[in-house]
């Protein structure tokens, strides 16, 4: 049986992982912080994917990106999708050689589909993920790009517009709920168009284990991911996760302990 | 014990990066080939790669990599495991963007899910799914018979008549999920991103006889 995922989200921003809420970024620490105080080659046999996106502002260092992309996919097994600020297929294909398995493409869908399609024929439509950031505005979702600083059109008709794209998944983004820590803003599944052909990732307001369990009890929801720095440091995603298992959530099994015994058995 | 060491086939299709840290983290010896003299003369080749099935084969035969890795796997016998696109094009032939013949390595033809079989299931295929290995042999060793694995595709191999070490996965459909024909393998899905479950198998294929 196909499983739901748990997706740990990182926040690039110049050299630093950052912690947002509602859109407006606050640092947190380089690399060697995120190593001591989240062990990260010890976590990532807890999670099931890793998303890491560049939301500088301004001007990005995507040679610096690449190379922080590359450092954390090191001795980290799983699936990882990059992106932020993308604009060209040769961007995309520098992600991809730097150890991306997926793009992550979130404004650049609203200016050209161009890009896509020949990201999509390139690699396949399962590396392509669309992210889509979403506001409550007088009861109704609007979709909003740019870093969440451009109200671009009604949800309802935006997820229509991507249903038809060569994408492999979709990033659905509570602006409202980001970094609140108070769960997710489910309301924003009924803005999709009925049978939506891709997977669905639900981001924004996991704060604690209960959110998890809430969004993955829904079946539109294929997997659940959060980029709280906070609320998951040192072993809170292990304990999520075990917690899910033990109460029956369809998620994937392995034995993470097996993985010390599996260095260098080789040699 | 010497040092392992493993060619893994870089013909331009998708990320080998993973690939290449999971042997490393083993602790086997990873040299990215594309020269063809070179993979006639490797003793354990890996062809990993996503993308279409079309466009793949094309960038093998481009490099003339197809009958080099035909010459080293079935004139000199070395062995080679596939990776989900990598896996396909060792079949017949593949239907993705118009018809290919494959390197025919097993007589199963990829084909995409049906809308039939899917029932309103979504495409790709993406995610853990539960594999169900046939029997214990050396290739699953070590492994529940039931283990979960990463997958994304959307097109697949059926079983048809395939009499060999084989796990079978069911997305709408059972499909091919790995099989094992003497100094062949192959996987749907993704052993280097599938936790440590496939650092399980890939360990049992670099030390299989």
């Amino acid at each position: 049986m196909l499983k739901k995922r748990v997706i740990f989200v990182l926040l690039y921003d110049n050299g630093i992982f950052s912690y947002s809420r509602n859109f407006c970024l606050q640092k947190v620490g380089d690399l060697n912080w995120l190593k001591q105080n989240y062990n990260f080659s010890h976590i990532s046999f807890f999670i099931d994917e890793l998303i890491i996106l560049d939301v500088s502002r301004g001007e990005r260092d995507s040679d610096k990106f690449n190379d922080h992309i590359g450092a954390l996919t090191e001795e980290c097994f799983i699936p990882i999708a990059a992106g932020g600020g993308i604009e060209t297929a040769s961007q995309a294909r520098d992600l991809f050689k730097h150890g991306a398995d997926k793009i992550v493409i979130n404004s650049l869908a609203s200016a050209s589909t161009e890009v896509i399609n020949e990201i999509s024929m390139e690699f396949g439509r399962q590396s392509v993920v669309i992210s889509v950031d979403a506001k409550l505005e007088e009861g109704k979702f609007n979709s909003w790009i740019n870093s969440g600083s451009t109200r671009h059109t009604p949800l309802l008709e935006w997820l229509t517009d991507i249903s038809k794209l060569p994408i492999g998944e979709l990033y659905l983004n509570s602006i409202d709920n980001d970094g609140v820590g108070n769960g997710y803003h489910l309301d924003l599944l009924d803005s999709l168009p009925e049978s939506f052909p891709v997977p669905i990732i639900l981001a924004g307001g996991a704060g604690k284990y209960e959110h998890f369990a809430d969004a993955l009890q829904d079946d539109r929801v294929n997997a659940v991911a959060t980029a709280n720095l906070f609320n998951f440091i040192g072993n809170g995603l292990e304990k999520s996760r075990n917690k899910l298992l033990s109460n029956g959530f369809n998620l994937a099994h392995w034995d993470s302990y097996i993985a010390l015994k599996m260095k260098n058995i080789l040699i | 014990m010497s040092t392992i060491k493993v060619s893994v086939i870089d013909y331009g299709m998708g990320n080998v990066c993973s690939v290449i840290s999971a042997i490393e983290y083993l602790g086997a010896k990873v040299e990215l080939i594309s020269d063809p003299e070179e993979i006639v003369k490797s003793n354990i080749l890996i062809i990993p790669g996503v993308g279409s099935y079309n466009k793949g084969m094309r960038a093998l035969k481009d490099r003339g990599i197809d009958e080099a890795i035909v010459d080293s796997v079935i004139n000199k016998g070395n062995k080679i495991l596939g990776i989900c696109l990598g896996m396909q094009l060792m079949g017949s032939h593949g239907t993705e963007n118009g018809d290919m013949k494959g390197l025919n390595f097993i007589s199963n033809k990829v084909t995409n899910f049906s809308t039939e079989e899917l029932d309103g299931k979504k495409i790709p295929h993406v995610g853990f799914n539960t594999v169900s290995f046939n029997e214990g042999t050396d290739f699953f060793e070590g492994l529940p018979q039931e283990s979960d694995f990463y997958f994304t595709h959307s097109h697949r191999m059926l079983l048809d008549d395939l009499n060999s070490t084989h796990a079978i996965c069911k997305y709408g459909v059972d499909f091919l999920a790995a099989f094992q024909v003497g100094n062949i393998f192959g996987t749907q899905f993704h052993p280097e991103k599938s936790q440590t479950n496939g650092l399980v198998l890939l360990k049992n294929f670099l030390k299989s006889e």
